[in-house]
């Protein structure tokens, strides 16, 4: 009797889950396989990818991991680090400001946030193009108030920073606002009372409370921001190449699918296992 | 934490409309602005006008073409003719185009890939073989263009425009003017400069600068074209296709560039100057063909003979700045763009423009090489 009713209630849930797991083979999985598969074949000028006989060819793994790309991978890593700090630098007071101080005009703000997102990230990355130009609106208003209108924002490491913060800035934002929303901030107060200083407070009470929220962020920033490659197109310039346009370029000019696809794969796994430790350190119980 | 506070999880405050001043009408209003606000920036998509009958074709064609590369009235003068409506898309890139065709049937009835993807077309088998005899306008074509070697005999391609590759400058930036590749190694347009995203191209430009043939495969020359190209990225400001709009507001004063952007660009700002470079350069054609499994072939053909018309055809370089390659349509081209040898080169400049060769599997090498400069 009670077995019967495992099996049923297992079929059940698997019935359930059914629409989920057939989104993730579909979505997740063959796209997954395919690229693994990629990544074991040999190139061609009109086959882009080919198994001759069958026959596996790892040695894309070793041509993927050669030291040539590795300044490029430091460059990457270096590139959606500083966004990462950069969009909680920004994030949290912001978050921290509408959680606490938003009243009625809470979601307005937050809509405010999120208000770019209905606009294309190529047309934002553009709109940026526009204000950072030598001729463009920051030299022009520098120029007009005496600062000089020759500084030179394009083309540089940092317009690409600036960039990808201005573009991941709404996925810092809304796990932290979901964190200190549902912060009691009578805890403070608490804190306070029983002696509290300043610093120890946020660390101790703010910081600890929204850490969920941080963990969050941090992982949707940087993650996306490793893998880009638009941004530095754009704001970029011949030295600001990343490891996602290295990606990008062997399925175009490159001409090497297999070995983009060994590198997207090797990102991937560099990805999950930072993930994996960040989680294990930072915040097994935050996640 | 009381029970109020957990109700609310993560992103619930997205339909969290319980507050007064967010009533849902106002807040659907509220979204629908921002969703339109946002589709501003987006441009226009194309009206889907597939029609899946079989028998006599529909009258409709879809069209897919490099973007700014059809005169105002090539489309509306064609339905005009015929009744036939067009569907037009717009592509950057031949990279895009090919790997878009490769994965089946597009849905498109005539492309205008480049003469070496003609090529790559044609060997993956991804185009329709013309059928000539729909197309007797074929005649109008400037004999150079009826048996050229990316396709011999136009079996498949009908040529659309032709150009160079060559330096787009501003004479006054730079403080001198210039007539060949070297001079994007000029200090003065040091971090001012760019050139092509483009491997065939980057590298005929780096041999013809060593003095080497643009379509060597030879692994020293590609060595020594690899060296050059990775000392000059370090002195341009850019390795991009996308310079029409810096060169135009001085953000880039050098680049190398395609003829007509360059005169596109001199439409709105005089000072810009184009040149073919005196060592040699690179010539290519757009060839407009029907990619295999077309549905419309025989509006495609239709099109094809009509762009051929000695006026339409003119038209359609007047309105591009692209050289023709109609010869019945140079009585109709503007006095400006026949009579510029740099627009309609004469004899002894067209004798030093070549052809990218298709190079087969060697292509690779340079792809690598490629990769070698974008990643140094």
């Amino acid at each position: 009797m009670t077995r019967r009713r495992k099996l049923r209630d297992g079929a059940k849930a698997h019935g359930l889950l059914a629409p989920t797991t057939a989104w993730l083979v579909a979505f997740l999985l063959i796209p997954l396989v395919i690229i693994i598969w990629y990544s074991v074949g040999t190139r061609g000028i009109i086959d882009p990818v080919r198994h001759p006989g069958g026959k596996l060819n790892w040695s894309n793994y070793g041509d993927a991991l050669n030291p040539s790309f590795l300044p490029i991978f430091l460059r990457t890593v270096a590139y959606a680090a500083l966004t990462t700090v950069g969009c909680l630098a920004i994030g949290f007071p912001l978050a921290y400001a509408i959680a606490r101080f938003g009243g009625r005009w809470k979601n307005l703000l937050l809509g405010l946030v999120i208000l770019p997102f209905w606009t294309s990230y190529l047309v934002r990355m553009y709109a940026w193009r526009f204000i950072l130009d030598d001729n463009g609106l920051a030299n022009t208003v520098l120029g007009a108030v005496g600062l000089g209108s020759e500084h030179r924002f394009t083309n540089t490491h940092w317009a690409v920073v600036v960039g990808l913060v201005y573009g991941f800035l709404p996925f810092m934002v809304l796990p932290l606002y979901a964190s200190l929303e549902r912060m009691d901030f009578r805890l403070i107060e608490a804190a306070y009372d029983l002696g509290s200083e300043r610093m120890s407070t946020f660390l101790r009470v703010t910081l600890r409370t929204s850490l969920p929220g941080v963990v969050a962020g941090v992982l949707l920033v940087f993650i996306p921001a490793l893998g880009d490659f638009v941004t530095p197109q754009l704001l970029g310039g011949s030295r600001t190449q990343t490891f996602g346009s290295t990606i990008q370029d062997q399925f175009g000019q490159g001409q090497n699918w297999p070995l983009g696809s060994a590198m997207a794969v090797l990102l991937m796994s560099f990805i999950l296992i930072g993930v994996f430790i960040y989680a294990w350190r930072v915040g097994e119980d935050a996640l | 934490m009381t029970d109020e506070h957990e109700s609310k999880v993560d992103v619930a405050f997205l339909w969290d409309l319980s507050s007064p001043q967010w009533s849902r009408r106002r807040f659907l209003q509220t979204m629908a602005f921002m969703g339109a606000a946002g589709f501003l920036g987006v441009g226009c998509g194309s009206d889907d006008g597939d029609d899946k009958s079989a028998g006599p074709e529909a009258k409709q064609l879809n069209f897919y073409n490099w973007t700014d590369y059809i005169a105002e009235d090539t489309i509306p003068g064609f339905t005009k003719k015929t009744g036939i409506k067009v569907t037009y898309d717009n592509y950057s890139s031949n990279d895009d185009l090919f790997a878009k065709l490769r994965q089946g049937s597009a849905g498109y009835d005539l492309i205008v890939p480049t003469d070496n993807f003609v090529v790559k077309m044609i060997e993956a088998d991804l185009l329709e073989p013309l059928d000539l005899g729909m197309i007797p306008n074929r005649k109008n074509l400037d004999a150079r263009f009826q048996d050229a070697d990316y396709d011999p005999g136009n079996k498949y391609s009908i040529p659309w425009q032709w150009g160079t590759t060559g330096i787009g400058y501003d004479p006054e930036e730079v403080g001198e003017e210039v007539d060949d590749w070297d001079a994007l190694m000029l200090p003065s347009v040091r971090n001012r400069s760019s050139f092509l995203d483009e491997a065939r191209d980057a590298f005929g430009m780096a041999l013809y600068a060593v003095g080497m043939d643009p379509n060597s495969t030879d692994e020293a020359d590609i060595e020594e074209a690899q060296k050059y190209l990775i000392s000059l990225k370090k002195q341009v400001k850019q390795i991009t296709s996308d310079y029409q709009d810096p060169l135009k507001s001085g953000g880039l004063i050098m680049a190398q560039a395609y003829s007509g952007d360059v005169f596109q660009v001199q439409a709105e700002n005089e000072s810009v100057r184009y040149v073919i470079p005196k060592s040699g350069a690179f010539q290519w054609v757009d060839a407009a063909c029907v990619p295999k499994g077309a549905e419309h072939p025989k509006n495609a053909h239709a099109f094809l003979n009509y762009i051929l018309e000695p006026k339409v055809g003119a038209a359609l370089t007047n309105y591009v700045q692209y050289g023709t390659p109609n010869k019945a349509a140079l009585p109709f081209v503007d006095p400006e763009v026949k009579d510029d040898p740099l627009k309609t080169p004469p004899e002894d400049i067209l004798s030093k423009l070549v052809f990218q060769a298709p190079l087969g599997e060697k292509e690779l090498v340079i792809a690598d090489a490629w990769t070698k400069v974008k990643t140094s």
